[in-house]
């Protein structure tokens, strides 16, 4: 975890590619740039400027919209995404405290990736499993009962498989 | 339109379908506060503060965005409507600084008006205070998102009228904020500081940042931009005979009203320390101040020993393109009743010259063929040669919303990457001097294809047959090596033009200064006219005028071969007519343009020169020349706000007013005439240049018949064709437009029958060899420098705007002579050098180089201005090689 790598270099001929199958509509803006997240995944900033010249809009426009969307992502995401309840029913069961263990394992605060690009950590309303609170969830595994225990169990068979 | 009944208020009022409450509501006079209201702008509803309320179905309604329908009953004051609108301002409030007896914005701000009407005073809701602070380095707009109130004017202001789109909005939710792109400062973003935002913005967030003067407003005139030829209306607030603000005009057009950096901070100048506020008079080589008496006896005395000993032909009048309509309508008539001769002339005619030879057989008329607000309706724009959003505004912000607005197609034939580039559907880059083949190609290709409108041509126009013999050389296919442009390219583009339902043609000084420009004028005038494209809605031909009264002085017939009006004055019944007016007999031998005649140096034909307004050295190229014909004069007069490079060579200098210390108007690059208002008395002892002109006819002994100028107004309006009824046309015509409708008509009416095609008189030529100077050097127009720098290098908000002194040179070009970024360079030309450093860039094409305006002495590169019989424009652009400045040695 200690060992940073560098993030990824964007491929501008791909990102060309991608552009280049979108026509002048400005509809297009949307898929457009959730297909670019899905190769690169997130916005590189050097990519707006292509798309709005590609669809014809300013590239403070195309900004905008980016900005606007929550699951538009302008800076590149860990390839794990950690995220912590902060719903109700988590929060009267400890998820705050939670919350500031994970913050401290991966020593990251809300909305930030490792340098490695290891780790992303967010939050989130609810997950919608009150009965298994405080939760969280790491990729599409869901982890309830969270304990300060369980954190460091969690976080050490996750790397154990990543490494 | 369908009638609409509505009660509001318990009033009964009407309106037609479509029409919005507030609208309504405001026709009849009541008054419903907004923030983001604005009738130029789309509206947005964001700042909900004109809500009313439906009185049948109790809703409360945003009514900037709410249409009427019929029997509606609104109440926009009820008790539960102020309440509402009082809890938004108080959340508004809540999130803005308590900053209000340090804000600039002071009582001006609309937020502060609002919450004052509506009598809050403690505020009891929480502060959370926006904090956000970009660093901006420039020198116009500083910006404060925590006064924000996220209204978007500035935001739509950008994109809908100036269609910049610098900025937008930023985020989401409270975090949200309008901001350029990488939220960076403004001047790295591609803002160009018009200030339209500044001037939209009902708070404090954009404020005007350094500002010569401060205070609070304490009245305000209605004026004219003095810079270019589009001359905007432009509102000049006052105090303490200072300039305190520059606004839009209050009573331009809707959806036009836009100015640009130099409308909106140019103004500086006005107050430069450097004026002149005292006449002058040489004395051993330097200058000192005198009073009027003095230096007006001492010019009169010189210019009556010339004209004793050589003859009023020694005389010379150089009028200036900057100067009002009333100011070269004295002056060409001091020059040829007090003076006696026809060397009167002004700072456009050279560049109109190409203009005027090149359209004049098509359409009789010396300006655009339409008004700015139709080319808003064209389906298709062919800008040749210019550069509007620099050199134009006004009209490079109407060509970009008929691009992003009405989906208008933009062919642009350019060299140069400009702005225009990312709004063109199609861009040629023809090599230099290259413009009249590819046009005249185009031409071809019309005719080939039977792209024109044959029964207009066949029934109204002349001279088809013997264009389309002589455009028999000019197949695409043939001139595509000699122009660098693909035939395939220019068959489309003449598709493109001919096919489109309504097509317009920009030009600017990409052709009028360049030495073919008349070629290439009358290619294009060919291809309206055989489109049938010259005449009306979405039509016509735009030629881009540089000063904002280029058009009006020469109307007002500053010029050596032409009385007011365009008459000619070799024309004996034109001079008889103008003899009987002025009860004076006139010089009949047309007069030498007075640039030619300095442009021969040592020999110029002149012996004395009286120059208004202008810089002959630094406007014209090849200054070496002019310089020694002033420095040989016997006697020499220059009038101008500062001592410029050229008034360093007069006898007597005499201080003149600015636009905003007098009145008169100025006839734009439509032909729509600008009044100013006088805002000040004159700095000084300054004086405005009409009244200097009386005093100086006065002295010779010969005074002209004017006591005030409303009596020179009077005499324009009655002897100058096309100005009849110009100072009040609303008066005689209805309204203003008409006025220029009819001055329309009058000019085609002054065509010698239908309008003729003009064949071109040169061939396409074979490719020239890259010779000894194998690139060509072109001079970048730039929005902060202007003309020859006189004022705007005195507007130092503008001048800290110039942009970097550096040669342009293409990734190829660069490559081949193995340059790159910050290397020093030579530039060589046949008549001077220079040194420059290197920026490597996409903007110019191979084979061409490029240097902004404002490089010092770049002039002294250029060839003299030699117009030869008048028949070729100064040149703007020659051919360089360029030599590597070795570090080491």
């Amino acid at each position: 975890m200690d060992k940073l790598i560098a993030p990824p270099e964007i491929n501008m001929e791909r990102l060309g590619e991608i552009v280049s199958g979108y026509g002048q509509q400005k509809w297009s803006l949307i898929p457009l740039v959730q297909e670019i997240q899905a190769e690169f995944g997130f916005i590189p900033p050097a990519a707006v400027p292509i798309i709005a010249e590609k669809l014809k809009l300013f590239p403070s426009e195309v900004q905008g919209v980016v900005s606007f969307y929550e699951q538009l992502y302008t800076e590149p995401r860990g390839r794990n995404i950690v995220r912590v309840c902060r719903g109700t029913a988590c929060h009267v069961r400890g998820g705050k405290t939670i919350l500031k263990l994970v913050k401290r394992q991966l020593g990251l605060e809300e909305n930030e990736t490792s340098e490695d690009l290891e780790y992303t950590l967010e939050t989130v309303a609810c997950l919608g499993v009150c009965a298994l609170s405080p939760t969280m969830v790491i990729n599409n595994q869901v982890y309830g009962h969270m304990n300060p225990k369980k954190i460091k169990e969690i976080f050490k068979r996750e790397e154990g498989t990543c490494s | 339109m369908q009638p609409v009944t509505i009660t509001l208020d318990q009033r009964v009022v009407s309106g037609h379908a479509g029409m919005t409450i507030l609208e309504i509501a405001r026709e009849s006079g009541l008054d419903i506060p907004t923030l983001c209201h604005d009738p130029n702008l789309e509206p947005v509803g964001a700042c909900r503060l004109c809500l009313v309320e439906n009185e049948a179905t109790g809703a409360l309604l945003a009514s900037c965005v709410t249409s009427v329908a019929p029997g509606m009953v609104i109440n926009t004051n009820s008790s539960r409507v102020v309440e509402h609108r009082k809890n938004i301002v108080k959340l508004l409030l809540a999130s803005h600084p308590d900053a209000c007896l340090i804000c600039d914005k002071g009582n001006r701000c609309r937020l502060q008006q609002i919450a004052t009407d509506l009598g809050i005073g403690f505020n009891e809701l929480e502060k959370i205070p926006h904090t956000a602070a970009v660093e901006e380095l420039n020198a116009f707009i500083t910006r404060d998102a925590a006064k924000c109130v996220l209204c978007g004017k500035c935001i739509r202001a950008c994109q809908e009228i100036v269609v910049e789109g610098a900025i937008n909005y930023y985020r989401r939710g409270f975090a949200t904020k309008p901001a350029t792109f990488n939220d960076a400062p403004l001047e790295q973003s591609e803002c160009t500081f018009c200030g339209l935002c500044v001037a939209m913005c009902p708070t404090g967030a954009l404020m005007e940042k350094e500002k010569p003067y401060q205070g609070t407003t304490r009245f305000s005139v209605q004026s004219t931009c003095s810079y270019c030829g589009c001359g905007c209306p432009l509102t000049l607030e006052i105090k303490d005979n200072q300039i305190v603000r520059a606004l839009p005009g209050e009573l331009d057009l809707p959806r036009q009203g836009a100015l640009c950096v130099r409308g909106s901070y140019g103004y500086d100048y006005i107050h430069s320390r450097d004026r002149l506020t005292r006449p002058l008079l040489k004395e051993n080589g330097s200058f000192k101040e005198v009073s009027w008496e003095e230096a007006l006896a001492v010019a009169g005395a010189g210019l009556k020993a010339v004209k004793e000993r050589y003859g009023p032909e020694a005389l010379g009048v150089y009028g200036s393109s900057k100067c009002t309509n009333e100011e070269n309508y004295l002056l060409q008539k001091f020059a040829r009743t007090v003076l006696g001769t026809n060397n009167i002339d002004n700072g456009s005619s050279l560049y109109n010259f190409a203009t005027r030879v090149g359209l004049d057989k098509a359409t009789g008329l010396l300006s655009t063929t339409n008004l700015l607000e139709a080319l808003e309706q064209a389906d298709l724009i062919l800008v040749v040669g210019a550069d509007p959003p620099v050199t134009a505004p006004r009209l490079g912000y109407a060509i970009k919303r008929a691009v992003k607005f009405r989906q208008a197609k933009l062919i642009l034939i350019e060299p140069r990457r400009t702005k225009l580039t990312n709004f063109a559907y199609q861009w040629l880059r023809p090599r230099p001097l290259r413009d009249p083949a590819l046009l005249n190609s185009m031409a071809r290709t019309v005719i080939d294809e039977h792209l024109y409108q044959a029964e207009y041509v066949n029934t109204q126009t002349e001279g088809f047959y013997d264009l389309s013999e002589a455009l028999e050389s000019f197949r695409p296919e043939v001139t595509a090596d000699l122009t660098g442009v693909p035939a395939g390219e220019v068959r489309k583009a003449a598709r493109l033009y001919a096919l489109a339902n309504k097509a317009v043609i920009v030009f600017g000084s990409g052709l009028t200064g360049a030495v073919n420009g008349t070629e290439s004028i009358k290619a294009l005038a060919n291809l309206a006219l055989m489109t049938e494209n010259v005449w009306g809605s979405g039509c016509g031909l735009y030629p881009v005028q540089k000063e904002n009264n280029a058009q009006g002085a020469c109307e007002m017939g500053s010029l050596p071969g032409y009385l007011p009006g365009y008459q000619p004055v070799a024309d004996p019944e034109v001079r008889q007519s103008f003899e009987l007016f002025w009860k004076k007999k006139l010089p009949a031998e047309p007069g030498i343009p007075v640039l030619e005649a300095v442009s021969r140096g040592r020999d110029t034909p002149l012996k004395a020169l009286y120059v208004i307004g202008e810089n002959l050295i630094a406007n014209f190229k090849g200054p070496n020349h002019n310089a020694e014909a002033l420095s040989s004069l016997d006697f020499m007069i220059a009038q101008d706000l500062f001592l410029t490079e050229t008034a360093q060579y007069a006898d007597v200098v005499f201080p003149a007013a600015s636009f905003a210390e007098k009145e008169g108007s100025f006839t734009n690059f439509e032909g729509k005439i600008g009044w100013l208002q006088q805002a000040f008395p004159p700095l000084g002892e300054s004086l405005p240049d009409w009244e200097i002109i009386l005093r100086l006819a006065r002295e010779m002994g010969d005074p002209l018949p004017y006591s005030s100028l409303q009596q020179v107004i009077n005499e324009i309006e009655e002897y100058v064709p096309l100005y009849e009824g110009y100072y009040h046309p609303e008066e005689r015509l209805g309204d203003k437009w008409s006025y220029w409708e009819e001055r329309r008509h009058r000019a085609l009416q002054s065509l010698d029958g239908f309008p003729g095609f003009s064949s071109p008189d040169v061939l396409p030529g074979p490719e020239t060899e890259p010779g000894q100077y194998p690139f060509y050097l072109l001079l970048e127009a730039s929005i902060a420098y202007f003309g020859s720098g006189t004022r705007s290098g005195k507007a130092w908000r503008l001048k800290s705007y110039y942009p970097p002194e550096v040669l342009k040179i293409s990734p190829g070009d660069a490559d081949k002579l193995s340059l790159s970024g910050g290397d020093q360079v030579s530039i060589v030309s046949p008549t001077s050098r220079l040194a420059a450093a290197v920026e490597v860039s996409e903007v110019v094409p191979p084979g061409t180089v490029s240097l902004p305006a404002s490089f010092p002495n770049v002039e002294q590169l250029f060839g003299a201005a030699l117009p030869g019989k008048g028949e070729t424009p100064p040149p703007e652009a020659c051919y360089v090689k360029l030599e590597r400045v070795n570090p080491n040695g």
